[in-house]
């Protein structure tokens, strides 16, 4: 049963879940690729800040192979470890003498060759590799240590904790500049790029591996939550409407209902009472008739006029049942202790609509709770209709002069509600007949409301009354029963 | 052909007081009343040939006055029709009369206007029964003429003379005379103004049917 109902409650809200989802998702969606670009910005300028220091560094040995080279030092070239500490070791070949390997007489060759310096061989497993200049007449070679070579201040975060893994690769050999933090599954960033020296083309190889943790999950649930929580909001807003729509619908059926079953009693109380009349009429008629020939037809005229008799009766009895209907079977049933500006202020919301319309703000008493005797719903009839009665008023004069105020005042034993407008006011004669039934200035009105109101109220223990509002507009007095504040 | 000794009022309500009072008063001025309780048992066994009308109250239970009103309209029931009613709205009489009401009578009604409209109903019915029957004799009568009777009877009333009628139809003027005399004696008419205005109307219709 319950998981039904459960069921039934989504089917209802599906749209709104439906909402919910897509917007979540989207925005989560929205904010993990901003993270994700985010990150990947991060990591190509940081790969490019690493090849940029790299290969400031690179192009420094070729500029020191080439001073080497220019000056022909004689001596003290070994101080140059102390100043560049990834030059292990500066080698020279003095004119007529020949290096020791094999390696460097083919580096010098080629150097000779290019007028450049050459690469005089590369043993990146113990992190080192060798530069030489052909020149005369000596030539000089640089061993270069590549862990010493890197630049600390310069380089981006710390090599050790850095989750971006960094090589330097050339001819098989791999030299790991920085380990990082390498996994499957996720994003791969990668970055590859020759260093930017013709003597030493390292490649220069940056990669990045983000995982799901990494994605910025608290914000995502943030905006999730907030998704959730402004579609709450939005849905208790609608159906606070739909709410009011209801109530607006119910008391506008309600009166219709109303007018409908008036309508229907006054068709069978025409029926009802058409029937006697019919006979009486009829009756009477033809005993007139049997009366006036010659000779008059006496037994029969008085059986007319007995019948007609009887049928008065039935006409009677009629009326007497209708009156036995329409009669409240219990007056003052449903009475309870109930908060009189609350009822108005319940009056009013449903109302709203009308108030807006016609530019009235109706001026409320200050007090903040009033407590009477009635009954709930037939109060809220009476303060109905006074209201609508007062907004008729007041479309009567301009809309500067609107004005509708409401006082609660306590009398002995009594609440008395004064209802003041500054509509057109009530003419003598009207004020005479106002609260009988039937009676209307209105055209197409029936001419109930007011007697309706009237006998409500005295339903209740209470009375209505009307007088004038000076200098203008009319004023209705509900009384009712004060109750005990409870 | 049944000729009916006096005229005769079916009053149809399904109250009884009323019922009886409307009959008392129908009575008092020598029209035969015979009342009815239920729609049902009326439209089962009123007698249809009679002359007369019928006074048929709108609210019933079981079927509606209106209903009734349409089923002997659709039986083809001459007798007029006189709706009787309580309420009488704008929007019922009107349809009372669309289904062919001859009168629309509110409810307590006076008798004067009652007794009156019975009257006139029923003065209506003997005129259209006695046409009708007049009619009739004349088409029985009209049937029995000759192929060029007839011929000579339509020329006679499109206003040709003896000679004219013998020169449309090559015959000699002593034959059309024969036709003449022939057609008026089995037409049972007097003078030439009797023959065209009780026949015209037959001539015209079967040269139409015929053409």
């Amino acid at each position: 049963m319950d998981r039904l109902r459960i069921f039934r409650a989504l089917l209802q809200l599906r749209w709104w879940l439906l909402a919910g989802i897509t917007l979540a998702l989207g925005g989560a969606l929205l904010i993990g690729q901003q993270a994700l670009d985010s990150l990947r910005a991060a990591f190509e300028t940081d790969a490019r800040i690493v090849h940029r220091v790299l290969s400031q560094r690179v192009v420094q040995h070729e500029a020191i192979l080439a001073t080497l080279s220019l000056l022909q030092p004689e001596q003290g070239e070994d101080r140059l470890s102390a100043v560049y500490s990834q030059i292990l070791a500066v080698r020279r070949r003095a004119d007529g003498a020949s290096w020791p390997e094999a390696r460097l007489s083919a580096a010098e060759a080629a150097s000779r060759q290019t007028q450049r310096v050459a690469l005089a061989g590369q043993d990146f497993a113990r992190g080192r590799y060798t530069l030489l200049l052909a020149g005369l007449p000596a030539s000089h070679a640089l061993d270069i240590g590549l862990r010493e070579m890197l630049p600390r201040e310069e380089w981006p975060g710390d090599p050790q904790q850095s989750p971006m893994r960094v090589e330097l690769q050339h001819a098989g050999e791999v030299f790991l500049i920085q380990p990082g933090r390498l996994h499957a599954g996720g994003w791969q960033f990668a970055f590859e790029k020759h260093l930017a020296a013709a003597s030493q083309p390292f490649n220069v190889v940056a990669r990045r591996s983000i995982g799901w943790p990494e994605l910025p999950w608290g914000l995502m649930l943030g905006w999730t939550l907030l998704v959730a929580l402004g579609l709450a909001l939005a849905w208790r807003v609608r159906q606070q409407q739909i709410a009011r729509q209801r109530a607006e619908e119910l008391l506008r059926m309600g009166q219709v209902a109303r007018l409908n079953s008036l309508g229907e009693l006054a068709a069978g109380m025409a029926h009802e009472l058409n029937q006697p009349l019919t006979a009486v009429l009829a009756n009477t008629q033809a005993a007139c008739r049997l009366l006036a020939d010659e000779p008059p037809e006496l037994d029969t005229a008085r059986q007319a006029m007995t019948q007609a008799v009887e049928q008065a009766r039935r006409a009677s009895e009629v009326v007497g049942r209708l009156r036995r209907v329409v009669e409240r079977p219990e007056a003052g049933s449903g009475i309870v202790s109930l908060d009189l500006l609350a009822s108005l202020r319940n009056v009013l919301h449903l109302l709203e609509p009308e108030t807006l319309r016609r530019g009235i703000a109706p001026q409320l008493p200050t007090e903040s709770v009033c407590w009477a005797r009635a009954e709930p719903v037939a109060l809220e009839q009476i303060l109905h209709n006074l209201l609508m009665n007062a907004f008729q008023a007041l479309d009567q004069v301009p809309a500067g002069q609107r004005s509708l105020r409401i006082d609660i005042k306590r009398r002995e034993g009594f609440i008395e509600l004064q209802l003041r407008d500054s509509g057109p006011g009530i003419p003598e004669e009207v004020m005479q007949h106002l609260f009988e039934p039937f009676y209307t200035t209105r055209a197409g009105g029936l001419g109930l409301g007011l007697s309706l109101c009237e006998t409500l109220a005295l339903s209740m223990g209470g009375s209505l009354r009307a007088e004038a509002n000076p200098p203008q507009g009319a004023c209705f007095i509900l009384t009712l029963p004060a109750a005990e504040a409870a | 052909m049944t000729t009916p000794l006096s005229p005769l009022i079916h009053l149809i309500d399904d109250d009884a007081a009323v019922r009886e009072s409307l009959a008392l008063l129908i009575s008092t001025v020598g029209l035969r009343v015979e009342t009815w309780a239920e729609p049902q048992a009326f439209l089962a066994g009123f007698a249809r040939e009679g002359i007369g009308a019928i006074l048929l109250d709108v609210r019933m239970p079981g079927i509606s006055g209106l209903s009734v009103l349409d089923q002997l309209i659709a039986e083809g029931v001459d007798q007029p029709v006189i709706m009787l009613t309580g309420h009488g709205t704008v929007d019922l009489c009107r349809r009372a009369f669309k289904a062919g009401a001859a009168e629309f009578l509110e409810k307590p009604v006076d008798d004067d206007q009652l007794l009156e409209t019975l009257q006139n109903a029923v003065r209506q019915h003997v005129q259209s029964r006695q046409r009708n029957s007049a009619d009739r004799a004349a088409q029985e009568r009209y049937a029995q003429l000759s192929e060029r009777e007839r011929e000579v009877l339509g020329l006679i009333v499109a206003g040709l003379t003896n000679k004219e009628i013998g020169r449309a139809l090559a015959l000699s003027p002593r034959t059309v005379e024969t036709h003449r005399a022939n057609l008026f004696a089995k037409l049972q008419a007097e003078s030439l103004a009797q023959l065209i205005r009780q026949y015209a109307s037959l001539v015209e219709a079967a040269e139409g049917g015929t053409p």
